[in-house]
């Protein structure tokens, strides 16, 4: 599996530690924030490739999180992650461009799948992007 | 409780109308035959004053004719003419053909009797009357009438003498008064009726036809003098009082008011039986009315309670769902930190030396156990918060019918192990609406499914399907299985109620159904039927978005 990196954004600090360490036990860079704000935060200087995100948090919440993210950093995906009942919220995060919408209690090893899957979206979409830019690299007269 | 109350008012009500009935016609009979009977009466009097008018000029006549009679007599003939025995023989032919006079005499101003004709010639032959009242009467005023009087005879008669202008002498003439009688008999009114003269004592001077001889002190009391015609009005009978004769004799008639009633009495009872027919004909239609305006407002009741009972069962349904939403959310979260350490500690544990570790094998199968009850418990709460539906926004035209036979399709074959015949009854009419049809089909497994468990070997699931009021679809699913006791109807759709044994069901099948039936703006409701089992009724409305089909 290839090596990519994962931000945990929940405000619920049991979760972010044990998941940032299984991930990271499994071969995965990732990195924990406890709020939309610091995620956001630590996108904008940071390299992240896919962020599983809590849906219900204090401070701005998962769904503004979500439309933040899709602006500041198109190219990365989302995960959504929550143990709410709010069907309504994960139409809406699917809306707005979230890789998938998942329910706590789930075991890592769907999680993994779920980001890997998330990691290999972005990882074509960039490939994409850059091969579009090397032909017109290469268009241009030298 | 119930029936004495809706007795009640139906009590009142048939009360009201009664009074509303009875109570003005009887003021109107009361009011009616009581001027009836006034205006009967007043004719009664009316006519008894005309009769007793009548028969004064009748009285006043016949004595007046007497007098006249005996006046021109002694006018015609001087006292040497009429003294003589033969002359007032003769004379006494001549003017009593009639047969009304009964003897003549002739006396002097001296009281001497000078001639007599008639039937007691030798009792009466020789007497002197100057002492007599009348015969003064006669010599001062010219003329007198007596009261009536047996007399020697023993028969009623009474006297008329009168004065030649000279007073030289008086003419009397005994008067029958058997025609007299006559005269006033015949003007009796009923019956019973009376018809009298009396004099001043108040002796009757004209035999009474009820016998009477004398006057009561009743009637005595009216002898008070009065000019014309006095009428006295008594319980049962009215009298009518006239002076005549100089008010010497009172001429009394009498009435008795219920025999002379009778045409008014006929007449009222005619109104009588009109009314009270129409009374009883009026009182059917007030029953009727009262029965009437009672189903109505029992049916309104019913509804409203119906209606109420709804509102309860939604209400408690909201608030079952919240409070089942937010616990399920605050065990989600501890879930995932019990699976998370397990997993944990189940990837960490093949990094430990196995000799070290005597139990490893126990551990990873504890871990085992621990991720497995999670993902129980997880399924729980996915299932309760809706999250394993699939999400599908889009709706679509569905038709009822079809989504039913594919549903019916799946436990077919289930429901031929069990012996259980499923019955369709479609509308064919049944339009297609906009809905969610793979969370519908899922509503309708589930009934079906819980059906078939419950009614076992040998039952029949009736499925129905109509139109009502044109934008609804009503889907019934019916079994003829033991039905639902009561205490637990109120209490199905509930999360977690389960009749099943434990480890059957969990109970959440009814509430999963509630709750997609609510989102889709449809009902579902519970009945037991009347011929046994249970019947589930859901109500779907008909969404139609422009183009149909």
């Amino acid at each position: 599996m290839r090596e990519f990196t994962v931000l945990v954004v929940d405000d619920e600090q049991e979760f972010r530690e044990i998941t940032v360490k299984r991930l990271e036990k499994r071969g995965l860079k990732a990195k924990g924030a406890e709020s939309g704000e610091k995620a956001l935060e630590v996108l904008e200087h940071g390299h992240i490739d896919v962020v599983l995100l809590d849906v219900k948090m204090p401070g701005i919440d998962g769904i503004e999180t979500l439309r933040r993210i899709r602006g500041l950093k198109p190219l990365v995906e989302v995960v959504l992650l929550t143990g709410h009942a709010s069907v309504d919220s994960g139409i809406e995060g699917m809306k707005l461009g979230a890789f998938d919408y998942l329910m706590k209690p789930i075991e890592l090893d769907p999680l993994m799948e779920k980001l890997a899957d998330a990691y290999e979206k972005k990882r074509l979409h960039q490939e994409k992007i850059e091969q579009a830019q090397l032909k017109r690299h290469m268009a241009m007269p030298g | 409780m119930e029936m004495n109350h809706y007795k009640r008012i139906w009590l009142r009500m048939t009360g009201a109308f009664c009074l509303l009935i009875t109570v003005p016609v009887a003021v109107l009979v009361l009011v009616t035959s009581s001027s009836l009977k006034d205006a009967a009466i007043d004719k009664l009097q009316v006519s008894l004053g005309r009769l007793i008018e009548h028969k004064k000029d009748v009285v006043a006549l016949f004595l007046k004719e007497k007098e006249d009679l005996l006046t021109m007599l002694v006018g015609m003939y001087p006292i040497d003419f009429l003294g003589r025995q033969a002359n007032l023989d003769r004379l006494f032919i001549a003017v009593n053909k009639a047969g009304s006079i009964v003897d003549l005499h002739v006396i002097d101003s001296s009281g001497k009797q000078l001639a007599y004709v008639g039937p007691y010639a030798q009792s009466i032959t020789g007497k002197n009357y100057y002492d007599s009242q009348w015969f003064q009467d006669v010599m001062i005023k010219g003329s007198h009438v007596s009261d009536v009087f047996l007399g020697f005879r023993n028969v009623p008669h009474f006297v008329v003498a009168v004065a030649d202008p000279l007073k030289t002498y008086v003419l009397r003439a005994t008067i029958n008064s058997e025609q007299f009688n006559k005269l006033l008999l015949s003007s009796q009114i009923g019956w019973n009726g009376e018809s009298f003269i009396v004099n001043r004592e108040g002796t009757l001077q004209t035999p009474s036809r009820g016998g009477l001889t004398e006057l009561d002190a009743e009637d005595k009391a009216l002898l008070e003098y009065h000019e014309g015609t006095a009428m006295v009005r008594r319980e049962e009978t009215i009298v009518a009082t006239r002076w005549v004769k100089d008010s010497q004799w009172c001429l009394f008639v009498k009435a008795e008011t219920e025999e002379s009633l009778g045409p008014f009495y006929k007449v009222r009872n005619d109104i009588i039986l009109v009314i009270v027919s129409t009374s009883i004909v009026f009182f059917g239609f007030a029953v009727l009315f009262a029965n009437y305006l009672l189903r109505r407002l029992e049916s309104e009741d019913r509804k409203r309670a119906e209606l109420g009972h709804q509102m309860v069962q939604m209400e408690k349904m909201a608030t079952v769902g919240r409070l089942a939403a937010g616990i399920a959310h605050e065990i989600n979260n501890p879930l995932q930190m019990i699976t998370s350490q397990a997993g944990w500690i189940s990837e960490l544990l093949p990094d430990e030396d196995p000799a070290l570790v005597k139990n490893i094998d126990e551990y990873k199968k504890a871990i085992e156990q621990i991720r497995h009850h999670v993902r129980r418990a997880g399924a729980i709460t996915h299932r309760l918060l809706g999250f394993s539906r699939k999400i599908s926004a889009e709706k679509q035209n569905v038709q009822i019918n079809d989504l039913l036979e594919e549903t019916i399709s799946f436990v077919e074959k289930e429901a031929g192990y069990n012996n259980v015949s499923i019955v369709r009854k479609y509308a064919e009419d049944l339009p297609v609406t906009m809905t969610d049809g793979p969370q519908l089909q899922q509503v309708f497994l589930n009934l079906i499914n819980n059906a078939i468990d419950e009614i076992g070997q040998g039952g029949v699931v009736d499925i129905t399907t109509t139109r009502e009021d044109n934008n609804k679809l009503v889907v019934e699913f019916a079994d003829n299985g033991h039905g639902i006791k009561p205490e637990n109807l109120k209490r199905i759709f509930d999360p977690f109620f389960t009749t099943k044994e434990p480890g059957k069901g969990t109970g959440l099948g009814l509430y999963i159904s509630y709750d997609i039936i609510k989102k889709l703006g449809g009902t579902i409701a519970v009945a037991n039927r009347k011929s046994g089992g249970a019947v589930f009724t859901i109500v779907l409305p008909v969404i139609n978005l422009g183009a149909s089909r």
